[in-house]
């Protein structure tokens, strides 16, 4: 039991949801495309576009090939109204002349003032189905990586065949079948339902499984994906009730439904008799057998009344009906073979188009091939005669011969550029049931033959496929460091910093920047890259990576480092810490850590020195402990003597703090006496919550990435990537002292040369603003003329300073204590002043206390 | 033990320091599929590796000179001191979580690296991992602790799926 527009259908084990409609007595499962004609089963096997519905949400769902589900709710769609009175029904009657293919580039243009109405018009009726872009996923999506020696893609008797054979060698074979009501006699080999989507290289076939998307690789692929029955192209030949031979097979002999009441065959093959026994049996009364083989018709029209058929007229000969039965032929499904690299050519003794050159790797067996497949009638499948009345050559798109021929009068001659300009075969049936007619509408308006025609290429999917299927499930990596979990406990805000997860501050930044300022705060950086970089070598390497000196370093003091690329632009930066003779320590900027890797990686397999590089980035946690109290602070959980004269600024000393073992660096991005601690990771939270409890009496905060961002504004230090771009190097960067150019070489050396002898065009500098708005940054820097001549890179206001304070790149004739420039803001200017040392602490004299 | 890179061992802390899994939170109520293996001793050893022949560690070979031994992680300074005898030797125990998991269509819905020839790198739901077989059903991850948090709702979410 299932609900179809809110009324309850009964069904059966077997049945599907289409099967049990028609049962039911539904006729019409859909309007069409353009013209909202009604339509009805057709293929009946999951191909044509005829029975797609929205059941249970899910739009475009194949109703006959979908197994009924107890409690599914089923509508229909592509419809204003209801199935039987389509509002839209009226482009059918009206709009042919206005709405030839392609008549959305033409016909609503002018006025043009009028196209934001054409336009909401137009998107709210192109498309199939609705989706709500608001929506929760309906239904959970997997993609499972698989492997099979052989995989056979079609469960017919010839794949069973192939499969049979290739395990009886030894090979694990999968056969995929996509008909879910196929029996499958059960062999060695394992068998899984679902639609081979295409095959790509490396034997990659994924396969739709519902709700698994299947990726194959296989060894070997057997291709057994038989042949599609093809329609007939004539008046009416879309009518409710004209079916292929297929859908009467499988409601008589599959779900035992009475089709129709009285029938009339027309087939250019042999389809047309087995169809035939098939109708008798179910108590159908034929009225005519039609083939077309041996008899020759002109002109066949359906005709009907309100898009259902009620009769057929063959060559004038009127034959009441509510059901035609019409058989254009078997066309070998090749699709997959030729996405493989096949060649599909013209067969013209069999009219069939056939896969030849299959690559190796590939195989191809029964019906795909051609073999088996009784020869049509081609020539009868199309008479050229419309004027009746709308001849369908493709029913998801909703395009007739009429489309095509004009189409080639318009010069779209060449299958390719047809395709294109109608969307033949662009439909969800994939040219299923309408490429190979198609190509005979073709042939025969330009008086040549199939053959001469050719195909259009085959492109995955071979079948529609739900975009949430190809989506799958969602992975969005996050890097957290090992105290994340104590940031959002604290109320940090947090942010994305590249795939870092970061607290942007705890609520109050003011307060956390005075924390510093006044007590002591900490911050998780354990976010820096770090670097181990030991060996013989290992000073010799640094010192041609960087362009300042660290062979001249003591063991146990630290150096700040800026890294140049080849051309001499800022790359990161970051402080090196000599551990001993032939250790140290990197650490780069949070986001850079995997650039920095493979850079050191990169140029010790150029050198060929002696010299490991391991990355320990998420090996160590690491907290920024600073602030007047800091000293304090440490003093409480470390024996190690914290002392100015026990640890120095720019020391690097190891010991265990609060019982771990750390490498404690005394640096100072924020300005005050600082320590960041290196510890392993799995003692963050541990660490965090002990320095924060022995600290609390001392007024201690932790602060976030904003307040940090403040504080390091006061000092001047610079952002990477924030205050430099893809152009800037350290000379303009107002770093000119770490560029050591009378050192032998190092990465960026002589292009720095270059910097030095063409001079400084333009640098890094601070600036206070005059009237206390903070401007934007990337902000304009003008001069009085209102010429844009830099831009802001950083601005805040600063608490400590009770000013607004940021970094700006100025012309080089700018770049002078207290000139003057103007910034844009909201449409005026407002005055800045330029300050080339740093606002807060200039001397370092708090750093070095 | 070298005293250089101490701070990198965390063995070397004393009892009352805790130590806690980047993994512990999402497993708090994750499927009893999934085993957080991260209190392990992991060794970044390079060198002659392929001369290191015993059946008391656990060593995933990466190249002939490179190779992650597993061990007890009360174990690891005893096996880091040996080591570092012959080898170039980096802790990555804190570096390094590490989870287990029952499941072989699990495992294939989160990596494409092909089952049948583990041990291996590459990467699991976006993240590059070491994966070891246990046995048919059982397989061991070990990845940069940062994304355990991540990779471990990643694959309890998995669990979950394949149960469907």
């Amino acid at each position: 039991m299932f609900t179809f527009r809110g009324k309850r259908v009964k069904a059966f084990e077997g049945d599907t949801l289409g099967s049990a409609l028609y049962a039911a007595g539904q006729r019409v499962f859909s309007r069409s495309f353009k013209y909202h004609r009604p339509r009805g089963l057709l293929c009946c096997s999951g191909s044509c576009p005829n029975c797609m519905m929205t059941v249970d949400g899910v739009p475009n769902v194949r109703v006959c090939a979908e197994p009924v589900r107890a409690g599914a709710s089923v509508e229909p769609q592509n419809v204003r109204g209801s199935l039987e009175h389509d509002l839209l029904a009226v482009t059918d009657k009206m709009g042919g002349p206005f709405t030839p293919v392609g008549f959305y580039y033409r016909t609503m243009i002018r006025p043009r003032r009028a196209w934001p109405l054409y336009e909401k018009f137009l998107r709210s009726v192109a498309g199939l189905g609705r989706i709500d872009p608001h929506a929760e996923r309906s239904r959970r999506y997997d993609t499972e990586h698989r492997h099979a020696d052989v995989l056979v893609v079609g469960g017919g008797p010839a794949g069973q065949e192939a499969a049979a054979r290739h395990a009886a060698a030894g090979s694990h074979v999968v056969v995929v079948e996509e008909d879910p009501y196929r029996e499958v006699t059960p062999g060695d080999f394992e068998l899984v339902r679902g639609r081979a989507l295409g095959i790509w290289e490396g034997g990659l076939v994924p396969v739709d499984g519902g709700n698994v998307l299947y990726r194959y690789r296989a060894d070997r692929i057997v291709v057994a994906t038989g042949a599609v029955e093809q329609p007939l192209v004539f008046p009416g030949n879309d009518l409710v009730g004209v079916m292929l031979p297929q859908a009467v097979h499988r409601l008589v002999e599959q779900w035992s439904i009475k089709p129709g009441e009285r029938a009339v065959v027309v087939t250019t093959d042999e389809n047309g008799r087995e169809a035939t026994a098939s109708l008798r049996r179910a108590g159908v009364e034929v009225a005519g057998v039609y083939d077309l083989r041996r008899e020759r018709i002109r002109e066949i029209v359906g005709h009907g009344r309100k898009g259902v058929l009620r009769s057929v007229e063959l060559d004038g000969r009127k034959i009441d009906c509510d059901l035609l039965v019409m058989s254009g032929g078997r066309q070998p499904a090749y699709s997959l073979l030729s996405q493989a690299g096949a060649r599909i050519e013209y067969a013209p003794e069999s009219a069939l188009f056939v896969p030849t050159e299959i690559p190796e790797g590939v195989e191809a067996v029964g019906a795909v091939t051609g073999d088996g497949i009784s020869a049509a009638a081609p020539a009868a499948t199309y008479n050229g005669a419309s004027g009746k009345g709308k001849c369908f050559v493709c029913v998801c798109e909703d395009v007739t011969d009429k489309d095509l021929k004009r189409a080639i009068a318009e010069g779209f001659d060449s299958i390719e550029l047809a395709k294109r300009y109608t969307t033949v075969t662009m439909g969800p049936c994939q040219g299923r049931l309408c490429h190979v007619p198609s190509i005979r509408v073709y042939a025969r308006e330009n008086e040549t033959d199939p053959g001469s025609i050719g195909t259009t290429t085959a492109r995955p999917p071979w079948g529609p496929v739900t975009l949430g299927l190809l989506a799958g499930r969602p992975h969005e990596p996050a890097q957290r460091t090992s105290i994340h979990h104590r940031h959002k406990e604290l109320g940090g805000h947090m942010m994305w910093t590249g795939t870092w997860r970061r607290p942007h501050s705890y609520g109050d930044v003011e307060a956390e920047v005075q924390a510093v300022h006044g007590a002591v705060g900490m911050i998780d950086v354990s976010t820096l890259g770090k670097l181990i970089v030991s060996g013989p070598d290992a000073a010799e390497f640094l010192e041609r990576l960087y362009p300042n000196r660290f062979g001249d370093m003591k063991p146990g003091r630290i150096r700040y480092g800026v890294l140049n690329t080849d051309s001499g632009r800022i790359m990161d930066d970051g402080t090196i810490a000599r551990l001993s003779e032939d250790t140290y320590y990197v650490t780069t900027t949070s986001t850079g850590a995997g650039a920095v890797v493979e850079w050191f990686e990169w140029w010790n397999a150029v050198w060929g020195y002696d010299v490991q590089i391991s990355d320990v980035t998420g090996g160590l946690a690491a907290v920024n402990v600073a602030g007047p109290r800091a000293r304090d602070l440490l003093g409480r959980v470390t024996d190690l003597d914290v002392s100015n004269e026990g640890v120095s600024y720019l020391d690097a000393r190891q010991g265990q703090i609060a019982g771990v073992p750390c490498l404690v660096l005394r640096i100072g991005f924020v300005g005050e006496l600082g320590y960041e601690l290196h510890f392993p990771s799995p003692y963050g939270e541990y660490m965090w919550d002990t320095l924060l409890e022995t600290g609390e009496d001392l007024g201690i905060r932790p602060f976030g990435l904003e307040p940090q961002r403040v504080l390091r504004l006061e000092k001047m230090h610079i952002l990477v990537g924030q205050d430099t771009d893809s152009e800037s190097n350290v000379i303009e960067a107002n770093m000119a002292w770490i560029a050591k150019l009378d050192k032998d070489d190092f990465v960026g050396k002589w292009a720095l040369e270059h910097v030095q002898a063409r001079g400084m065009r333009e640098q890094l500098v601070g600036f206070e603003m005059e009237d206390g708005r903070v401007p934007p940054e990337g902000g304009q820097v003008v001069i009085k003329e209102r010429t844009p001549v830099g831009r802001i890179t950083s601005a805040r206001w600063s608490p400590e300073l009770r000013k607004v304070i940021g970094m700006a790149w100025v012309p080089a004739e700018l770049a002078h204590d207290g000139a003057e420039f103007f910034v844009t803001m909201n449409g005026g200017f407002d005055k800045a002043h330029v300050r080339l040392q740093p606002f807060f602490d200039p001397d370092g004299e708090r750093l070095r206390s | 033990m070298s005293e250089t890179l101490a701070f990198l061992s965390p063995d070397q802390a004393s009892p009352e320091a805790v130590w806690r899994s980047p993994l512990e939170r999402a497993l708090a109520h994750a499927p009893a599929e999934i085993t957080d293996v991260s209190l392990t001793g992991k060794l970044d050893v390079r060198g002659d590796v392929a001369s290191l022949k015993t059946r008391a560690l656990e060593i995933v070979r990466i190249t002939p000179e490179r190779a992650l031994v597993l061990c007890d992680f009360t174990r690891t300074a005893e096996v880091r001191g040996k080591l570092e005898e012959r080898f170039h030797v980096v802790d990555l125990s804190g570096t390094l979580a590490g989870l287990q998991v029952r499941g072989e269509t699990v495992m294939r819905r989160l990596t494409d690296l092909d089952l049948r020839a583990l041990p291996a790198v590459g990467n699991v739901a976006h993240v590059q991992a070491y994966v070891l077989r246990d046995d048919a059903e059982t397989f061991r991850l070990f990845f940069p602790q940062e994304y355990g948090h991540y990779l471990a709702e990643v694959v309890a979410d998995a669990v979950e799926g394949e149960r469907q």
